[in-house]
């Protein structure tokens, strides 16, 4: 019983101490009168900066990103590929969705950002993130929040939020780790091509693409976008890819162009 | 009971309001400092997804694909002058990748972390690669890099933090090796890679970073992912050893093509319609303009990529200076009892033991004494024997100096001295008074013919093909190279501590110092190199085992000896084709012969630029040597 007894009153003093210390710590919440204030917007909030003008690096399926293949060229899309994938690439034919209007096909949310190009990251509003490429002068829009807007165009609808280290607790008051990534889910595309030479993918493709910007000893800053495409249409299994993007300050270089369907 | 369940809620409420607490405030955001706390854990078995350059990294690249690679003209070059034959050649057969392909390689991974056992702090986390089993370590104790002059790896030395989300790590001492495989293009030994590892849920994404001033005229980046894997995948083991692919092959035949002679070199641009120029132009390949550019291009443009540009002078060495030059000489152990001495010129080798030290070259003599006190930081016992691998001077300038630290009162004295004296002779020493110094004799008759003091000259001279000496408890062996550098030239063996000393025979420098007019030769050079690898045992994968001190630069082993017999054969084979040719010396240093190993080796002022050793070459083939 006496055990008893003092064990309680160790469990007492926890308690109280818990409690005060969590009453004693100010969150930003508790901060200021009135009720507790709406929390810091998602820019407020970013963990990385991506914003300003970035070129392309285009060191990995060089040849097939930088031309145009010949129809049936799918370089390693070929792993992924199911077979109405390759009956639809075995029907490419450029001239045909000139003709249709439909020369942004491999401009897309899924098939831009492999392509040569710069791209523009910048606030559009405080829960907006706007991607612009100078290659087919296409923009994606990340939206923070919940999903608005119906897709169904090049872009798709692309739902934004920040992507904080895995460590346990980390970024929540447990230690120095600090950082994160853009992640941006795009769904409700318009069928598009994942490589310029017809390489399909359709309206029910989910793109889930991580940002992480990197800063190199010596100056560089790197933006590198890994992506996940799923596509149960097209791809026998998710396509994995990263593409990398280096940070430019000469805005000269920016030079919109149309797209083009070859 | 109540009472405790009273406690419990209590209890439960207030770390529910702690973690609340604690769990509301604001993310972290840039800016803050930098912890050692994992942000991002890497353990596990993880697979590459390959979805970008199947080809490239199964298979291999075709010839001439250089697109997205920023090439510079030595690093093209070098590009278009491999053959893939090459690795027929037995000490290339089991090359490991450097990193920078290994992270692009076929194969899985395995990461785990290293912990300290007492505190738990992380100490290193370690990759091992399923092909080549190349072990990576990465060192997350703070530990510096090693010195300039320490030995080069394939996977080379990495240290690595946590920033933000990902681990950064950096990768030093590297050896030479391809960045893409099968198609010759080259990574250096002087590149240095940043990587960036970040992990998505179960996607882990790999970002290399290399810059090599050798080969690269901007950073090269590429990102490579991977898919973890939920179960061990096994087949850990990538047995190599190498063997004869090629019987009655010479040993001084390289697989290499001539400039502009790559006969398969059309192949890739005119399978895929695109202009030859494409896959030549280095960095601009990688960038948006590249399009614009092939717009001005001609197929007059791709063949003049095929060559050296002309008119040009030669490029010179953009590789780390070897040289601590701050005044000091700096110990760094090698095997056993063997160390290497650096910061007095060339390279200097000290074995310790019972039986007092045995000294191989002595440097330029300008920092005498502090090597001498560097050899005393060793062994408290003096200087027994000194051996020159040459007689040039900045392997014998501190003779003299070391030789008279070698004084040994306590030794009773040599029968011998009272029979022949120093100084009457020259034939032998008092071990008691001075170092005993031995050498080919041919040291001795060019040192004595330049009118070096005496007491620099060594006594201890051997005439035929090898010497040999039981010291400290290890067998030493002299091999006389009777036309290399010099017509003195020794390489000196320890065998049980397995180091090969080559004076300047090799060096990781320069071009090698062919001294025509005092016996030297590009054929006996090669001779030599080739010697060299003779006697080299790699320790696993092409690396490791055997070391190799060179007269100049960082520790090395086969793999550095091997590329340079490789790069004096090349050479020769260009100038010897232009001399069959009928070209005369002036058109050989026109074509810029060396041109792919300039950025690595090349000088234009100095004791021995690339013109000197382009001459040496031309003229040695010249006279039949």
């Amino acid at each position: 019983m006496r055990r008893t007894s003092f064990a309680n009153r160790g469990a007492w003093v926890v308690c109280v101490s818990a409690l005060m210390t969590a009453l004693a710590v100010p969150t930003d919440a508790q901060r200021g009168r009135g009720g507790p204030p709406a929390p810091p917007s998602p820019r407020a909030a970013a963990p990385v900066d991506l914003t300003g003008q970035w070129v392309s690096l285009i060191t990995e399926e060089w040849r097939q990103r930088q031309f145009t293949g010949a129809k049936g060229d799918f370089g390693s899309l070929n792993v992924v590929l199911l077979p109405p994938a390759r009956k639809v690439a075995a029907s490419w034919d450029p001239a045909r969705d000139a003709a249709a209007g439909e020369q942004c096909k491999a401009y897309g949310a899924a098939g831009v950002m492999r392509l040569p190009t710069r791209v523009r990251v910048s606030w559009q509003d405080d829960t907006s993130l706007k991607l612009e490429t100078d290659a087919g002068t296409q923009t994606r829009l990340f939206k923070f929040g919940p999903p608005q807007g119906d897709g169904g165009d090049w872009q798709g609808l692309s739902t934004a939020s920040w992507d904080y280290p895995q460590a346990a607790l980390a970024g929540r008051g447990f230690g120095a780790a600090p950082g994160g990534s853009l992640k941006v889910v795009t769904t409700k595309m318009k069928p598009g091509y994942l490589s310029r030479n017809g390489v399909p993918y359709s309206g029910n493709a989910v793109m889930t693409e991580f940002f992480d910007r990197f800063d190199v000893p010596g100056g560089d800053s790197l933006l590198v976008v890994t992506s996940e495409i799923v596509d149960p249409e097209y791809l026998a299994t998710p396509y994995w890819t990263s593409q990398q993007f280096k940070r430019e300050t000469d805005a000269a270089r920016w030079r919109p162009t149309p797209c083009g369907a070859r | 009971m109540r009472s405790a369940r009273v406690v419990r809620g209590l209890l439960g409420a207030a770390l529910a309001a702690l973690g609340t607490t604690l769990a509301g405030q604001a993310p972290v955001i840039p800016g803050a400092p930098t912890g050692q706390a994992p942000a991002v854990d890497l353990s596990g078995y993880w697979t590459p997804a390959l979805h970008e350059d199947l080809m490239e990294r199964g298979p291999g690249a075709e010839i001439a694909d250089y697109g997205g690679f920023p090439l510079n003209e030595a690093g093209r070059l070098w590009a278009l002058s491999y053959d893939p034959s090459r690795v027929t050649l037995r000490h290339h057969q089991c090359e490991a990748y450097v990193t920078p392909y290994q992270m692009r390689a076929l194969g899985n991974f395995r990461i785990w972390e290293e912990r300290d056992e007492h505190t738990q702090r992380l100490v290193a986390i370690h990759l091992w690669a399923q092909t080549t089993e190349g072990h990576r370590v990465i060192w997350m104790d703070g530990r510096p890099h090693p010195p300039a002059w320490a030995p080069h790896t394939f996977r080379g030395f990495s240290t690595g933090r946590f920033v933000g989300n990902a681990l950064v790590v950096s990768t030093t001492h590297m050896k030479n090796g391809a960045l893409r495989r099968g198609n010759g293009a080259p990574e250096s030994d002087q590149a240095t890679l940043t990587e960036f590892f970040t992990r998505h849920g179960d996607h882990l994404t790999n970002v290399t970073v290399v810059s090599d001033p050798v080969y690269l005229s901007e950073p090269m980046v590429r990102s490579s992912d991977f898919a973890r894997q939920p179960v061990d995948p096994g087949a850990w083991l990538y047995a190599c050893d190498d063997g004869e692919q090629i019987l009655d092959r010479p040993d001084d035949a390289v697989p290499h093509y001539l400039f502009g002679k790559q006969p398969f070199v059309n192949e890739f641009s005119t399978r895929y319609k695109i202009p030859l120029a494409a896959g030549l132009l280095g960095a601009v390949t990688m960038y948006p303009e590249l399009e614009a550019r092939l717009g001005t291009s001609s197929d007059a443009e791709g063949r003049a990529l095929l060559s050296p540009a002309a008119g040009r002078a030669p490029e010179t060495s953009k590789a780390t200076d070897r040289e601590p030059r701050d005044g000091e000489v700096h110990v760094f152990p090698i095997r056993d009892n063997v160390y290497m001495l650096v910061g007095d010129g060339a390279n200097i080798v000290v074995q310790t033991g019972d039986q007092g030290a045995f000294v191989v070259d002595t440097g330029e003599g300008k920092l005498a004494d502090k090597v001498i006190a560097a050899i005393r930081s060793l062994t408290p016992s003096p200087i027994q024997f000194i051996a020159n691998t040459s007689f040039r001077s900045e392997h014998t300038g501190g003779n003299a100096r070391l030789g008279d630290a070698g004084q040994d009162p306590s030794l009773l004295g040599s029968f011998f001295v009272t029979a022949a004296p120093r100084g009457v002779t020259g034939s032998f020493s008092d071990p008691g008074a001075h170092a005993t110094m031995m050498a080919h004799v041919n040291v001795q008759v060019r040192m004595q013919a330049a009118k070096a003091p005496t007491a620099a000259v060594p006594a201890d001279t051997y005439l035929e093909d090898r010497r040999r000496k039981f010291h400290n408890g290890d067998a030493i062996e002299f091999f006389y190279q009777k036309d290399a550098v010099t017509d003195g030239d020794s390489l000196i063996h320890f065998r049980r501590a397995d180091v090969i000393v080559a004076g300047d025979i090799f060096t990781t420098t320069q071009y090698p110092v062919i001294d025509l007019k005092n016996g030297g030769s590009v054929q006996g050079e090669i001779h030599a190199l080739n010697e060299i690898l003779k006697m080299t045992v790699y320790r696993h994968q092409g690396e490791g085992g055997t070391y190799v001190v060179p007269g100049h630069g960082y520790l090395a082993d086969e793999h550095e000896v091997l590329e340079y017999r490789d790069m004096v054969v090349i050479v020769r084979d260009r100038v010897k084709a232009m001399i069959d040719a009928g070209a005369t010396l002036a058109q050989v240093k026109a074509a810029r012969v060396t041109a792919d190993y300039d950025t690595q080796y090349g000088a234009n002022s100095g004791p021995w630029t690339t013109e000197m050793f382009v001459t040496a070459v031309y003229d040695s083939l010249k006279s039949g040597r």
